[in-house]
């Protein structure tokens, strides 16, 4: 039988969330429990009787429920495997499983709850303290130490996801479901289209819990509170210009009015013309001793117990408050058919003028004016507590004490102003009212309601309705939070200065078990600045972010450091305003990838393919051994469709290139080739490739697979702002392209072309634009890998019908597909540089051995001023071939060691084919440089002897290329 | 980051759709001295405030443009083509 929670309801009401006639079952610490529809999981658990929700971080003192809000950490909880999931305000579900955090072996019964009494031990900075000496010791102890601290435990399976990312747009996006948001939102919907974003599974904010009478308001009514949010919540999901987002939490507002927004399993980036933030206010703990024992509850978290849940939250209450909130509070619960024993108002004096304080006092419950809570009393929950008397805003020791099971506090309200503060608002602290109000909101940023410091209905829906005016009409100007001083004076004084009061565990920060002692402690350590307190004390920086503490520290802060909470400030507000999973902010898993026109042909050949930037390429088809052979014996066929490909235009162009690239481009003759290398100014290279002139005022150029898109962009920084007639096409995709090489390249391309490519007709580095297979093709005769061979480009949507000509017109001279990787070991046999792998940022043409390239005899180009320069000192490095004296083959990043100390790193190193060999580039001072210098490389920590080469390992003369 | 970018071809954007090109600098000419030459390469003005400077917007219309932006604030104040604003 699952434990019921009829026993703790209140009778069933209209505005209550909860549904009577669908129960619901779920499970909290292995135990069936029973709860409602429309039930939070902690609404339902305190139905049910559980009072010790967690365990708190350091102490492991026992804590209830205190803000019903999601603003606090005292009802963290692991909820199906995800661990610190807020109970209060995540709604129960058929077959939930709820398990408690922190404590062992559960949060009844917590057998760390000794640390508590060690609690002198661990004081403030306990450590920066303790953890450095016996460093041995305190190897041993953190591992247990971060056991018994901390949080939920994160699950070791992988996050279940799906996680969604979704990009928005909005004239005017107002936050929190409240009468200010929704008036506001009403109001901006009269020009613009409006995104309201709620926490709540229901508009109306405060008014769903709040009882209180509104009256004298246009269209309102005197409703209580459910029925104004029953008046404006319809209007609102009837307004065809409002899109509410439901059980939305924007946790960031960043830069250029973006809103970063979670809801369920998705993040929702948000980006609006301009933003209402009309997020209320959190009501603030009271400072006493033992004032987080479970029972003792922020008075607005019981209204929502109560008016929420229909829940009933004990039976004798006693209430302290520095304002009005108390009595409406008490009010609720004598509603809820609990005993309300004494309130207790750290005004001075009895307040005539409000409606609910005579009416308490007609009820005959005892008001205390100018008394406040000097401590709770219970271990494990509230069994009572001690009001003390008020002489000059301090504790006497006139004292009373009643027993109660619930103790409502309320040290008045704070605007929760997170997104404001990091749009770029102050929270400035007013001396005369006691309170902190956002001020200097950034344009296109307002702020209505609790939020901007408003403290009655009539005035959160005046300001929320001039807020969302302003935003829709765009009009800059006042925000605002000023129609407060126009229309209703703030009250006296809510919030009399903290004095102090006696008493060891007074906690001010609830996530981190700070106490006031402890920043009393922490401020005679000589730490007096509100920022540097913080880091030190870690006060606000657990998961409730200040949204309990902030207040209470600025104030016993300002009390031990003899300033006002004016001159502390405030501690800087970040996103996000509520903890967010990891996965919500990864999102999706989506990896892009571009497949090339022949991909399929790569995988119906087996290839193992690999990662090539955004690329997948074929790695190898079989052996590095057999490929090699094949191009070195026979021919072989390539997919190189992924090179960069610019097609350059205009009269010009010419002048363009020559400008861009060390080379001379100008002076090319039509239908040839060219190397070329590109250098920043600096001279180092960026990037290397072939340049092919098919007209006066037209050249192909191709790049690395990689830089397609920054050459294209240098190309286009360059002519930018110039008059220059030339431009330039990134073409990349629209052609596939098939290197064919080997000695029977020509003999199988032939079979497919008509254009003669004997060695006189169709020399080395010439191009010819002619029909291969049928297929309109730019062929270039050049060769990375060494052999005779051609570069064939033609349109991609030929890719597999060229490809299979190729294949079947070389199958009578054993072709074979060869992949990257035998392609880096063929052209580094022929010492063919890859920039980025065989140079750096710091590599110039002259240091690898590419001097030919530069023409300083032209006119200025970019790279000359560090060619130039580079050029009139001698170089410390330079680029050469290695072969191994030995049976070693190094790999990429050894270092080259003379005297055990590295002089010099490989950049390339494999096998060779053809040698049977290590070998490679690598880099290696000036004087080691000499062809048949002895160097030395370190692989896995063995040194081994190599020769130094200058010139390519394979064919040396070129001839095989030209043939 | 998520400023907008105004693009005077594309209007506004977000800014990651846009690359960075630094802050701008004049290229000496090719005689002058070299210690001019090496302060172009590696010395930047690194403004803490108002910075004429280049963007790119690469998932756009692949245009250059000049922008003047308050480093500290992300402001943009002004956005347009190099050779009709003064760069």
């Amino acid at each position: 039988m699952p434990i019921p929670s009829e026993q703790g309801r209140l009778p069933a009401a209209a505005h209550h969330l909860t549904d009577r006639d669908r129960p619901v079952v779920f499970e909290f610490n292995g135990r069936e429990f029973q709860a409602y529809e429309g039930d939070t999981i902690a609404s339902a658990l305190y139905a049910a009787g559980v009072r010790i929700f967690s365990r708190s971080f350091k102490y492991h003192r026992s804590r209830g429920l205190l803000c019903v809000a999601g603003a606090c950490p005292n009802c963290l909880m692991s909820v199906d495997g995800v661990p610190n999931v807020r109970a209060c305000s995540t709604r129960v579900e058929e077959g939930m499983r709820v398990r408690h955090q922190n404590a062992w072996p559960s949060q009844e019964r917590d057998f760390l709850s000794v640390l508590d009494r060690f609690g002198r031990l661990m004081p403030v900075g306990f450590y920066y303290k303790t953890f450095h000496t016996p460093k041995l010791f305190w190897k041993a102890a953190r591992p247990i130490i971060r056991r018994v601290a901390g949080l939920g435990r994160v699950g070791q399976d992988p996050d279940p996801g799906p996680h969604h990312h979704e990009f928005r747009h909005t004239g005017v996006a107002v936050v929190g479901g409240g009468p200010a948001g929704m008036a506001a939102a009403l109001a901006a919907s009269a020009g613009a289209r409006v995104v309201l974003i709620d926490d709540q599974p229901a508009l109306g904010g405060s008014l769903r819990y709040d009882s209180r009478t509104s009256a004298g308001l246009p269209g309102m009514g005197e409703a209580p509170g459910p029925g104004s949010a029953r008046n404006l919540a319809p209007e609102v999901e009837a307004n065809d210009r409002i899109e509410v987002l439901s059980e939305a939490t924007a946790f960031g507002l960043y830069e250029g009015r973006l809103l970063g927004i979670t809801q369920g399993d998705s993040m929702i980036r948000l980006r609006a013309g301009r933003i209402v933030v009309a997020t209320g206010s959190h009501e603030t703990p009271l400072v006493f001793d033992r004032n987080d024992i479970p029972g003792v509850m922020l008075s607005t978290g019981l209204q929502r117990l109560i008016n929420l849940y229909g829940v009933k939250p004990g039976t004798t209450a006693m209430v302290a408050t520095t304002g009005d909130q108390g009595y409406y509070a008490a009010l609720d619960l004598l509603q809820a058919g609990m005993r309300v024993a004494v309130l207790a108002d750290s005004r001075p004096a009895f307040p005539d003028g409000l409606d609910a304080a005579r009416e308490l006092r007609n009820l005959g419950v005892l008001v205390l004016p100018s008394h406040t809570l000097a401590r709770a009393e219970g271990v494990k929950k509230v069994v009572g507590g001690v009001v003390s008397k008020l002489q000059d805003g301090r504790a006497t020791t006139e004292e009373r004490q009643f027993d109660a099971d619930v103790i409502a506090t309320s040290g008045g309200f704070e605007p929760a102003a997170s997104l404001l503060q990091q749009a770029g608002a102050r929270l400035a602290y007013d001396e005369s009212s006691g309170e902190a109000r956002p001020s200097g909101l950034p344009e296109g940023v307002f702020a209505a309601g609790g939020a901007a410091g408003a403290h009655s209905l009539e005035e959160a829906i005046l300001q929320g309705r001039l807020a969302g005016a302003q935003a829709a009409s765009g009009s800059p100007g006042a925000q605002a939070a000023v129609v407060r001083a126009e229309h209703t004076p703030a009250p006296a004084q809510s919030r009399p200065p903290f004095q102090g009061l006696e008493g060891a565990k007074q906690i001010v920060c609830f996530c981190e078990d700070v106490t006031s002692k402890d920043i009393a402690t922490a401020v005679d350590e000589g730490f007096r600045d509100i920022q540097i307190l913080k880091r030190y004390s870690t006060v606000t920086m657990g998961p409730c972010q200040g949204k309990m503490c902030h207040r209470n520290f600025v104030d016993v802060a300002a009390l031990h450091t003899g300033t006002s909470p004016a001159d502390l400030g405030s501690t800087t507000a970040r996103p996000p305003v509520q903890p967010i999973s990891l996965g919500t902010l990864a999102g999706p898993a989506h990896v892009p990838i571009k497949r090339t026109p022949l991909d399929r042909r790569h995988r119906a050949l087996g290839a193992e393919m690999m990662d090539s930037n955004m690329w997948q390429r074929p790695r190898l088809y079989g052996s590095v051994q057999d490929e090699a052979m094949a191009v070195r014996n026979a021919v072989g066929i390539i997919d190189v469709s992924t090179l960069g490909k610019l097609d350059v235009r205009g009269r010009d162009a010419p002048a363009l290139l020559d400008r861009l690239y060390t080379h001379s481009f100008s002076t090319l003759r039509i239908g040839r080739v060219r190397y070329g290398v590109l250098c920043a100014d600096n001279g180092t290279i960026m990037d290397d490739g072939t340049v092919t002139r098919l007209a006066e005022d037209r050249y192909f150029v191709t790049t690395s697979t990689a830089s397609v898109e920054a050459i294209e962009e240098w190309f286009k920084w360059w002519m930018a702002g110039g008059d220059a007639c030339a431009y330039v096409t990134n073409v990349t995709s629209g052609y596939a392209v098939i290197n064919v090489a080997g000695p029977r390249a020509r003999d199988t391309l032939s079979k497919l072309t008509d254009v003669d490519l004997s060695p006189r007709a169709f020399r080395y580095m010439r191009a010819r634009e002619g029909s291969v297979a049928g297929v309109p093709a730019l062929m270039l005769r050049i060769g990375f890998v060494g052999e005779t061979g051609w570069e064939l480009h033609f349109p991609a949507e030929y890719g597999e019908h060229v490809w299979d000509a190729l294949m079947d017109a070389g199958g009578e001279f054993g072709i074979s597909p060869f992949g990257t990787e035998t392609q880096r070991v063929l052209r580094l046999e022929k010492m063919h540089i890859i920039p980025n792998q065989d140079t750096d940022m710091v590599t110039n043409p002259l240091d690898a051995g590419m001097k030919w390239v530069v023409r300083m005899d032209k006119d200025d180009f970019i790279g000359r001023g560090g060619l130039a320069a580079a050029m009139d000192r001698p170089a410390r490095s330079l680029l050469v071939g290695f072969v191994m004296n030995d049976d070693t083959v190094p790999h990429d990043g050894d270092a080259v060691v003379s005297d055990m100390a590295p002089v010099g790193r490989v950049t390339s190193s494999r096998l060779s084919p053809t040698m049977g060999r290590g070998f490679g580039y690598c880099w290696v001072p000036a004087g080691l440089a000499e062809q048949g210098t002895t160097i030395h490389i370190r692989t896995g920590g063995v040194v081994s002897p190599a020769e130094v080469r200058t010139e390519p390992f394979y064919d040396p003369e070129g001839k095989r290329l030209r043939e | 980051m998520s400023f907008l970018v105004n693009c005077p071809n594309c209007g506004e954007r977000n800014v990651y759709e846009f690359r960075f090109g630094g802050e701008i600098v004049r290229r000496p000419e090719p005689d002058d001295d070299s210690a001019v030459w090496m302060k172009y390469f590696y010395a930047r003005r690194n403004a803490a405030g108002q910075q004429r400077e280049w963007w790119y917007h690469s998932l756009g219309c692949r245009r250059w443009l000049v922008a003047e932006r308050d480093t500290t604030t992300n402001a943009i104040a002004s956005t347009g083509w190099p050779g009709e604003v003064q760069a």
